[in-house]
């Protein structure tokens, strides 16, 4: 069997609509009507991927979500209360003399809950998968949150405390914890590979970092203020190729692993996007979503005040001599067509064309491993990522 | 699964369609194909699915069959049915999908149906029950005991830390004079008069024209020189200063700090980003610090009654302070410091120290005639 190759069929228009009908009604729920949007975001996106041609199906539903986020917002109140007390009370008692550990104590409380939130996001991870079928057959997750919580936290430190330079070896060893716990139906994914493929994608990133370093000395060197001048001014533009280096990392060593990956015995993947073609969407889409909601919104609230003075209910004078009511009534209408406008549009201009482009570049090899695999029983996965929706650690939808 | 032989009878006279269609067993990760028989409508109506590899038929009840919803593309019907697990039949031909929805008017959506949903809200109201018992009362609970186990020494160190930023941050001058100082004194020896306090008192007035005083962690309190402006009485200014002896002998701003602090980040929780979380969030943490300090508030102003009715002094003095700072309109919250005029219970605040007043101010003034000028002049 040649390669399976990936379409993706889902329309813009089709995901506009979905988007704004789902955003307005989480609005006027108050919120509770996001576990509903989530579902049917994913649901269509899920059915728009086609790997062979069979769209991927999400199984998940909002009423689940909804049941972990309730037992969800309980637990972490009550590790926020415990730990918000306790970290203050030392700290109280430890600041004999100067406010600055009472302030540094308040300000990185929200520390605390940085293994928590990556534990949350690993199990949303799982739960999604769980939730998530191709052929009709489950994907899963083994268990390990609080293991990658942890590793996580080190590499992370790890990673600051060399500047970077453990970056790589973060992001493959992370990748693989995540990889390796992974399953189709019986059948388990690896990660091949080693963190030190990963080192020359991140060449440019060190490249440019080293001369941002040895700029900023030469600056101290130099005695001559116009020479120092220049020098500064060429800060700006190696600040951006160093940013845009780091998203080549990023994209490139998700490229570099999932070449690596491997499903069963033998079953290989390859997921080609573009970092151009990314930074491109990024850029021109969070642009045009910016551009359309400052059109857009003043519309609509034009619109709405010519209707109330239609009905009588407002009148010329209104306009310069606004009773305080209306006032508050346009405030808040404004920052819900904002708040509402600027997600669908994101949503639209930003997270479509991505999904739409990392999916197209995706390929199966060998996929006659697939007559190996049977299904797998089912994950019944009560938090259904609770946690991370209460922590608002999930992603785009 | 319900396997048969196609058993041949009448019914099949009635078939409305006979098509091919996919389906996905949910044992296998392969397509296989199926040709369809349609055979009445509604409740009773079947599907029989025969695959065309095995030579296997099934048989799916119309009543039992599912939409899975919010497909990307109209071009196929996805459809499950209970009972067959995790099976799910593809159709692409149009006729076939026409006139199976036809055979089946209100198709329902898989997981479309809503009896989770008495078990939603009796969780949903557990959960906000067990919220509401974490902000009001564990954290209040553990926030008092805190209190208790922090030592004062430390508590007088951080108060007047706090309020020397304060001071640099809001430009604040402290008022002094010898007169001055000497009436405030008095009234504070008058008002503490066999108290134990948990660490001495630190009054002083500050230059600000806002009708308002405030006590801060360790015995720290300032009064502002508008507030002595306004009053009309020496009673007045001494009514205040009970009540903030009262937020002083209760450790309200530690107890304070301790509580909106405990209680950090948990609205948060409820609201994702789906309203714009920090403003929501924002609001509802406002609303229940505030409760926090309503609470400390109408303790402090019994407080303030039991001290004036001890020292001979009339409790309504408190309520005719009050009054003038309505009429100033004035008073700004300052977060986890106390500020007596920041709560909108006013009216009750001023009746109760109405009724608190038994009439029996029977003792001398707070200070007399000179000591109130000083006092009055003591910002130059």
């Amino acid at each position: 069997m040649s390669a399976l190759k990936t379409d993706f069929g889902g329309d813009r228009g089709d995901l506009f609509t979905l988007m704004l009908r789902t955003s307005f009604l989480t609005v006027v729920t108050f919120g509770i009507y996001r576990f509903w949007r989530t579902t049917r975001l994913r649901r269509w996106y899920w059915s728009s991927i086609r790997p062979g041609g069979v769209p991927l199906e999400y199984t998940g539903t909002p009423q689940e979500k909804l049941a972990g986020f309730f037992v969800a917002v309980i637990v972490l109140a009550l590790y926020i209360a415990l730990f918000n007390l306790a970290g203050l009370f030392v700290a109280f008692s430890l600041s004999e003399n100067d406010l600055s550990y009472l302030t540094f104590a308040i300000g990185s409380a929200p520390l605390a809950l940085v293994p928590v939130i990556l534990a949350a996001r690993y199990r949303a991870r799982r739960y999604i998968l769980s939730r998530s079928t191709w052929l009709g057959i489950r994907f899963g997750m083994d268990g390990g949150a609080w293991g990658y919580a942890w590793r996580a936290c080190m590499y992370w430190v790890l990673t600051l405390a060399t500047l970077g330079l453990l970056w790589p070896l973060k992001t493959f060893q992370l990748e693989k914890y995540l990889t390796d716990r992974t399953w189709y139906g019986t059948a388990r994914f690896h990660q091949h590979g080693s963190p030190f493929m990963l080192y020359l994608l991140a060449l440019p990133f060190y490249v440019l970092g080293a001369v941002i370093v040895g700029v900023i000395v030469l600056i101290g060197l130099e005695t001559d203020t116009v020479t120092q001048g220049w020098y500064a001014l060429s800060l700006p533009v190696f600040a951006i190729l160093l940013l845009v280096s780091g998203v080549y990392f990023r994209v490139a060593s998700v490229r570099a692993m999932a070449g690596l990956k491997e499903l069963g015995d033998g079953m290989e993947f390859g997921l080609e996007p573009r970092t151009g073609k990314l930074l491109r969407i990024h850029v021109f889409g969070n642009l045009i979503s910016l551009i359309l909601v400052s059109f857009v919104s003043p519309v609509i609230l034009g619109l709405v005040v010519g209707f109330l003075y239609l009905i009588g209910q407002v009148d010329a004078d209104a306009i310069t001599n606004t009773p305080p009511n209306l006032a508050g009534f346009m405030a808040v209408l404004t920052w819900i067509t904002v708040f509402i406008l600027y997600g669908v549009f994101r949503q639209v201009f930003v997270t479509y064309p991505t999904v739409a482009h990392v999916a197209e570049t995706l390929e199966v090899e060998e996929p006659a491993v697939l007559h190996g695999i049977r299904q797998r029983a089912r994950d019944n996965n009560r938090e259904a990522g609770g946690f991370a929706e209460a922590l608002d650690v999930g992603a785009a939808f | 699964m319900m396997a048969q032989t196609p058993s041949r009878d009448a019914q099949f006279a009635a078939k409305l369609a006979l098509a091919y269609g996919e389906i996905l067993d949910g044992v296998r990760p392969a397509l296989q194909r199926v040709s369809l028989r349609l055979s009445g409508k509604g409740r009773g109506g079947t599907l029989e699915l025969r695959n065309t590899q095995t030579n296997t038929t099934e048989v799916w009840q119309l009543d039992s069959l599912r939409l899975v919803p919010d497909q990307a593309r109209a071009d196929a019907l996805v459809l499950a049915h209970l009972g067959s697990g995790d099976a799910r039949l593809i159709l692409r031909d149009h006729d076939a999908i026409r006139a199976l929805l036809e055979a089946c008017p209100g198709l329902p959506n898989l997981n479309g149906s809503t009896g989770f949903l008495p078990k939603l809200i009796a969780l949903g109201a557990a959960a906000l029950a067990a919220l509401g018992a974490i902000l009001f009362v564990l954290i209040p609970f553990m926030a008092d005991r805190g209190t208790d186990l922090i030592p004062p020494s430390a508590e007088v160190n951080l108060g007047r830390a706090s309020f020397e930023r304060l001071a640099t941050a809001l430009d604040l001058r402290e008022c002094k004079s010898l007169a001055g100082d000497a009436a405030l004194l008095q009234m504070q020896t008058r008002l503490t008069e066999g108290l134990t306090l948990p660490f001495p008192l630190q009054v002083r007035v500050v230059d600000d024209p806002a009708v308002n005083a405030f006590a801060l962690p360790g015995g720290q309190i300032a009064i502002n020189s508008g507030l002595i402006d306004a009053a009309q009485t020496p009673e007045e200014v001494a009514a205040v200063l009970a009540h903030e002896i009262g937020h002083v002998v209760n450790r309200d701003g530690t107890r304070g700090m301790l509580r909106s602090i405990g209680s950090f980040g948990i609205v948060g929780l409820l609201f994702g980003d789906a309203v714009g979380t920090s403003a929501a969030a924002g609001v509802a943490q406002q609303m229940i610090s505030s409760s926090y300090s309503r609470e400390a508030e109408i303790a402090a102003d019994a407080f303030a009654h039991r001290q004036m009715t001890r020292a001979g002094l009339p409790p309504s003095a408190l309520g005719d302070m009050f009054v003038r700072m309505q009429a100033q309109g004035l008073g700004q919250d300052m977060g986890v410091f106390r500020s007596i005029a920041t709560h909108p219970e006013f009216q009750d605040r001023i009746g109760a120290a109405m009724a608190a007043d038994t009439g029996a101010a029977t003792g001398a003034p707070v200070v007399d005639a000179a000591g109130w000028q000083a006092l009055q002049g003591i910002c130059g």
